[in-house]
C-alpha cells in the first residue's frame, strides 16, 4: 500500500474512528485501524466488535493495498504533525510495517494484516430510510440521558426505537429508561421507515452517533436488519449491533390522567431546585414540592446540616399536594426542556408525574417520585 | 418377599443410630442423666476416643435393683412425670441407655442414697443380664466399653481417635458451662485430664472464664434481661475480644446446650457494626423459658429446640446484648491497655546491651560531634512540636477533671492524642475514634423519623424466586419498608420490588434481594439492608472524618474527647478495632518498679 493525503483530512477521519477503538483489549487487532488505499480513497475502519465506523477520504493512491496499525499511536502521530503537511503512508515489501512520512519526520509501526481484521457489516438490511442529522440527533440528546446503565437489566442500556401509529400518521419514536425515570421523543415518521422493527440501540453507539452527526444539514441513511442498525452520513458509516432484548411495554407507566397541572418557568425551577438542593447530602437528595393555589415551596430536609426552602409563583389551581423527587432527576429533565415553560402533570405523590414542554407535546418526561 | 415383625436387637440399633451418634453422644446422654439425678460430682473418663472406655460417675440419686433391671429396657424413664408439654429434664425419651446398651458393652452400677447395698447389671449388645449387688459409694456409675461392637458400619465412621476425643471434651465444656454448681472432671489415657471445680451460685463467671479462657473474665459483660415468662442471662465478650469462627458462641435453653440458628441471627444482628465483618464474638447465653414455651422434642439429641414465640425470643436477645454493648462503650480498651503494659514490660527488660554500646561510640565523639549534633536534632523535633501544645492545653484544664477520657496533653505523630485522666493516661487513635463519631451521626439521621427516603420504581422490577424465597419475604416485608425496600408476591415464583432505597441509586436491586432471601433463609434475620445502608454510612463516614496525620489544636482534641465520652460505642472504631487504650497510673507505675 503507498499513499499520500492531506494531514487535516486523515485526522478528521482519525478523530472520527479512533473512538470506537477500546483503550484495553485482549484481542490486539481491535486495537488497531484498518487503512484501505484504492480508487484515490483512503478507507479508515475501527470496531469493538459491537460497533464500527468507517470513514473515507481523498487520497493519492500510488499502490492500493491495505493495513492495520495501532489506532491511538497512529492517531496521536497524526495529531502532531505540523498544520497543512502531506503525509505519505507506506507498507514495506515484507509487509512488517507501515512507514508514516510528513517532512521531516519518519515513524515506522508495527503492522497486523488485513484479513486479521474482523468486519461486523455483513447482513442485509430490511430496512432503509433518510432523514435530516439534526432531527435524528434530536431524538436521542432528548432520550439519552434516561439509560439504565445497570447491567441486570441489560435491555434497558440503550435507546428503543420504533414506529407508533398516531391516528393516520405514523410516528418515529425514541425512548429510554432506567426504571426510576423515562424520556420519550418522537418525530413524523420518514418516509420508508414505517416496517421498522422496535430495536434497541446500545448506550456507547448512541454516543458515537451524537459525535459523528456534526453537520445538521446533513442528510442521514439509516439502515436496520433484526440485529444491526446502520447510519451513514456522507463519507461516515456507522454499523452498529441492537440490544437483544425486549424492551418493557412503557406504554402502561406513562400516566393519562393526571389531571393536578402545574406550570412553572423551566430556568427558574430548575436554578431553584439547584440552590435547595446544596443543603442535600450525597445520600439524601430528595427535594419535597409544596403545591398550593398559584405557588410552589421547595424544601430539601437534610437533618446533618440543616434545611432549605424556596418559593416559587406557578400556574396551579389543583387541589394542594405534596410530593417529593429525587433533586437530580428534577435537574436532568429541566435541562432536557427546550421551552420557558415546564408543565407537570401530576396525580399523586406515589404515582408517575408528566413533565413536558409546553409547546412541543413530542417529548414528554415521566418521572417517579420518591416518598420523604 | 415376605413382611416380619423386627426383632427387639434390631430396633434398639436402629433406634441408637438416631441417639447415639458417636462417642460424644454417649458422653452427653450419660453426663446428662448424671445432672438429672441431682449429682454435685461428675467425673468422666475416656480412653481410645471413647470407642474403647467411657466412664461416667455421679453422686447423684442411684437407683434400687428394681429400678437398674428397667433403666436399660426402651421407652423406661423416672424423668417424664408431667408429660411431654412440661419437660423439666435433660432426658425425658427413655432410650439412651437402652440405645447405648444395644451397640456396646454397658456396665450399670448404681446405690440409692440411704441404702446400703449397691446392684450392677451388664448389658452385653441388647443381651441384659440379672443385677449382682455390688460394693461402692452412693451414686451411679456407668461404663461402656467397645462401642458400636455390635455395629461395626457406624464403627467404620468414626473420625480418628483425637478427634472423637475432642468432640467429648467439648461436650462435657457444653454441660458444665451451664451447671456451674457441679463439679466436672475429665481424664482419661487418651486426654491431658481437666478439673472443673465446683463454683459458688455466683460463680457463673469463673466457670466460664475457666472453659472459654483467652481472659474472658476481663472482656465479659453480663447479660440480664427478661421479658414475660422468658428470662436471659448469661456473658458476653466485649467486641474486641472476638474471633474467626462462631464456635465459642453457646446457647442454654433451660440448662440444655443446643444449636440454633437463632443465635448467629441475633448475634450478627446485636453486634453488627462493632467487629468486623468476618470475625465473630464469644459468649454465652442462657435462656430460661417456661417448659410450656418451648419444644425439645424435636431432635433425637436434642441438639435443637423450638419456641412457640421465636421472634420475642430473637428480640429478647438482640436487645439483651445491644443494651449490654451500649454499657460497655468504654470498656473496649483495657485489652489494648494490657497489651501496651506486655510490649513496655518487655522493651524494659531488653536495653542492657545498650549502654555499653553507647560507651564504646563515646572514643569518637570528637570527630562525630559537629556533623552528628544537626542529625540527632531532626527526630527531636517532633518531640518539640508536641510538647509545644502542653502550655495551650494546660490552662483550659488546670484541674484533670472527673471526665473518664481526661484532659488531652499532646498529639503524638499527627496521628495519636495522649490525654491525662485522674488515674492513668489515655491515647486516642484520632482517625478511628472520629470514624466511629461521624458513623453514629449519620446512622442516627438514617434512622430519624420518617425511615429512608424511598424512590418509587417505574417499572417495578420483578426478581424470581424459589416460592420459599417468596414466602420469606413477603413474610419480612414490612419489616423492610422503613429501611426503604418495598416488595410484594408477585405471583408464585417471583417478587416485585417497588420502592429501592434512594440512597442505593442504580444498585444491583436483584442481586440485594437474592441476598435478602438467603440471609432470612440462613439467620431468619433480614439484617443485610440495614448492612449495606450502614456500610454506605461507614464509607462516608472513613472520607468525612479526620485523617491520621492532621494536626489538631488543643481546642479540637478536647471536643473530640469530650464527644467520644457522649456517644454510645466510641469505644471500637466501625471496623472493631480501638479508638483509644487507657493505661493506669498502677501500671504505670508498676512499669516503673515502683510497686
Amino acid at each position: 500500500m503507498r499513499a499520500t493525503l492531506e494531514r487535516s483530512n486523515l485526522l478528521k477521519a482519525l478523530n472520527h474512528v479512533h473512538r470506537v477503538v477500546e483503550r484495553r483489549n485482549t484481542i490486539p487487532i481491535l486495537s488497531n485501524v484498518l487503512l484501505r488505499a484504492e480508487d484515490g480513497r483512503l478507507r479508515l475502519k475501527a470496531t469493538d466488535l459491537d460497533l464500527e465506523v468507517t470513514e473515507t477520504v481523498p487520497a493519492e493512491v500510488r499502490a492500493a493495498g491495505g493495513t492495520t496499525v495501532p489506532a491511538y499511536t497512529l492517531y496521536d502521530i497524526v495529531r502532531k504533525l505540523p498544520d497543512g503537511a502531506e503525509v505519505a503512508l507506506d507498507t514495506d515489501a515484507e509487509g512488517r510495517t507501515l512507514t508514516v512520512q510528513s517532512g521531516r519526520s519518519h515513524f515506522s509501526l508495527q503492522i497486523l494484516p488485513e484479513a486479521d481484521f474482523p468486519d461486523l457489516t455483513a447482513g442485509e438490511f430490511a430496512v432503509r430510510f433518510t432523514l435530516a442529522a439534526a432531527q435524528f440527533r434530536a431524538l436521542m440528546e432528548r432520550t439519552q440521558f434516561a439509560i439504565s446503565t445497570e447491567e441486570t437489566r441489560y435491555y434497558l442500556n440503550g435507546i428503543y426505537l420504533h414506529i407508533v401509529a398516531s391516528g393516520d400518521d405514523k410516528l418515529l419514536r425514541a425512548v429510554a429508561t432506567d426504571g426510576h425515570r423515562l424520556a420519550q421523543a418522537q418525530i413524523a415518521a420518514p418516509a420508508g421507515s414505517e416496517a421498522m422493527p422496535g430495536v434497541i440501540v446500545p448506550r456507547k453507539t448512541v454516543g458515537e452517533l451524537q459525535k459523528l452527526l456534526e453537520s445538521p444539514d446533513a442528510e442521514v441513511t439509516v439502515e436496520v436488519s433484526d440485529t444491526k442498525i446502520r447510519v451513514t452520513e456522507g463519507d461516515i458509516v456507522l454499523t452498529s449491533k441492537l440490544i437483544d432484548g425486549t424492551f418493557p411495554d412503557y406504554v402502561r407507566v406513562i400516566p393519562r390522567g393526571n389531571d393536578k397541572v402545574l406550570k412553572v418557568d423551566r430556568g427558574a425551577f430548575s436554578e431553584a431546585v439547584d440552590r435547595v438542593s446544596t443543603i442535600a447530602s450525597e445520600r439524601g437528595r430528595a427535594v419535597k414540592l409544596a403545591l398550593g393555589e398559584g405557588r410552589m415551596v421547595l424544601t430539601v430536609n437534610n437533618p446533618d446540616s440543616g434545611s432549605a426552602t424556596e418559593e416559587l409563583g406557578v400556574d396551579f389551581a389543583a387541589e394542594p399536594i405534596e410530593i417529593g423527587f429525587n433533586s437530580k432527576y428534577l435537574l436532568d429533565i429541566g435541562a432536557q426542556l427546550r421551552s420557558g415553560t415546564a408543565v407537570f402533570k401530576l396525580a399523586d405523590p406515589g404515582s408517575p408525574t408528566l413533565i413536558q414542554d409546553d409547546d412541543n407535546p413530542d417529548a414528554l418526561y415521566v418521572l417517579m417520585p420518591m416518598r420523604v | 418377599m415376605s413382611i416380619r415383625r423386627l426383632s427387639p436387637e434390631t430396633i434398639n440399633r436402629i433406634a441408637a443410630g438416631e441417639v447415639v451418634e458417636r462417642p460424644a453422644s454417649v458422653v452427653k446422654e450419660l453426663v446428662e442423666n448424671a445432672i438429672d439425678a441431682g449429682a454435685t460430682r461428675i467425673e468422666v473418663a475416656t480412653a481410645g476416643g471413647g470407642l474403647a472406655l467411657i466412664r461416667v460417675t455421679d453422686d447423684g440419686a442411684g437407683m434400687g435393683a428394681d429400678d437398674l433391671a428397667l433403666a436399660v429396657e426402651r421407652h423406661c424413664t423416672s424423668k417424664l412425670d408431667g408429660g411431654l408439654e412440661a419437660i423439666g429434664t435433660l432426658g425425658f425419651r427413655g432410650e439412651a441407655l437402652a440405645s447405648i446398651g444395644s451397640v456396646a458393652r454397658l456396665a450399670l452400677a448404681s446405690r440409692q442414697r440411704g441404702s446400703a447395698d449397691g446392684f450392677e447389671i451388664a448389658v452385653d449388645g441388647g443381651a441384659v443380664g440379672d443385677p449382682r449387688p455390688v460394693a461402692m459409694a452412693p451414686g451411679t456409675r456407668v461404663e461402656v466399653t467397645d462401642l458400636f461392637f455390635a455395629t461395626p458400619a457406624r464403627l467404620k465412621f468414626m473420625k480418628s481417635e483425637r478427634a472423637e476425643t475432642a468432640a467429648i471434651t467439648e461436650t462435657v465444656r457444653r454441660l458444665a458451662m451451664a451447671h456451674p454448681e457441679i463439679r466436672f472432671s475429665l481424664s482419661g489415657a487418651d486426654r491431658t485430664a481437666t478439673d472443673l471445680p465446683a463454683t459458688g451460685p455466683n460463680g457463673w463467671l469463673d466457670r466460664l472464664d475457666r472453659i472459654l479462657g483467652n481472659g474472658f473474665r476481663a472482656d465479659a459483660m453480663a447479660i440480664d434481661s427478661g421479658r414475660g415468662p422468658i428470662r436471659l442471662t448469661g456473658f458476653a465478650g466485649l467486641p474486641t475480644h472476638h474471633r474467626g469462627n462462631a464456635a465459642q458462641q453457646y446457647l442454654f435453653v433451660n440448662g440444655r446446650p443446643v444449636r440454633d440458628k437463632l443465635l448467629a441471627g441475633a448475634v450478627r444482628a446485636a453486634y453488627g457494626d462493632f467487629i468486623p465483618h468476618d470475625r465473630h464474638p464469644v459468649l454465652a447465653l442462657f435462656l430460661d423459658v417456661p417448659p410450656a414455651e418451648v419444644d425439645v422434642n424435636v431432635h433425637p439429641a436434642k441438639a435443637e429446640v423450638r419456641f412457640r414465640d421465636p421472634g420475642l425470643v430473637r428480640a429478647l436477645m438482640i436487645g439483651a446484648l445491644r443494651e449490654a454493648l451500649a454499657a460497655a462503650g468504654h470498656r473496649a480498651s483495657d485489652r489494648g491497655a494490657t497489651a501496651m503494659i506486655e510490649a513496655l514490660r518487655r522493651s524494659a527488660f531488653a536495653p542492657p546491651q545498650a549502654p555499653a554500646a553507647r560507651g564504646a561510640e563515646r572514643g569518637w565523639e570528637g570527630f562525630a560531634e559537629p556533623a552528628q549534633a544537626v542529625l540527632t536534632d531532626l527526630p527531636r523535633s517532633a518531640d518539640r512540636r508536641a510538647a509545644a501544645y502542653v502550655p495551650a492545653a494546660a490552662p483550659a484544664a488546670a484541674p484533670v477533671a472527673a471526665q473518664p477520657l481526661g484532659v488531652p496533653r499532646a498529639q503524638l505523630h499527627e496521628t495519636y492524642i495522649v490525654a491525662e485522666t485522674e488515674d492513668g493516661l489515655v491515647v486516642v487513635d484520632q482517625h478511628a475514634a472520629h470514624e466511629r463519631l461521624v458513623y453514629e451521626r449519620l446512622k442516627a439521621a438514617l434512622a430519624a423519623d420518617g425511615g429512608v427516603p424511598r424512590q418509587i420504581l417505574l417499572i417495578p422490577e420483578i426478581v424470581e424466586l424459589p416460592e420459599e424465597d417468596v414466602d420469606r419475604l413477603a413474610s419480612r416485608a414490612a419489616e423492610l419498608q422503613p429501611l426503604g425496600l418495598v416488595l410484594e408476591a408477585f405471583g408464585p415464583g417471583a417478587v416485585a420490588v417497588r420502592e429501592v432505597p434512594g440512597l442505593l441509586g442504580h444498585g444491583d436491586t436483584a442481586g440485594l434481594v437474592r441476598d435478602l432471601a438467603d440471609e432470612i433463609a440462613e439467620l431468619d434475620t433480614a439484617t443485610l439492608l440495614a448492612d449495606r445502608l450502614d456500610a454506605i454510612a461507614g464509607t462516608m463516614a472513613c472520607h468525612g472524618s479526620v485523617r491520621a496525620g492532621r494536626r489538631l489544636r488543643p481546642e479540637e482534641m478536647d471536643a473530640l474527647l469530650r464527644e467520644m465520652e457522649a456517644t454510645p460505642h466510641s469505644g471500637q472504631c466501625i471496623h472493631g478495632r480501638p479508638t483509644y487504650i487507657e493505661l493506669k497510673l498502677s501500671d504505670i507505675e508498676r512499669l516503673f518498679g515502683r510497686r
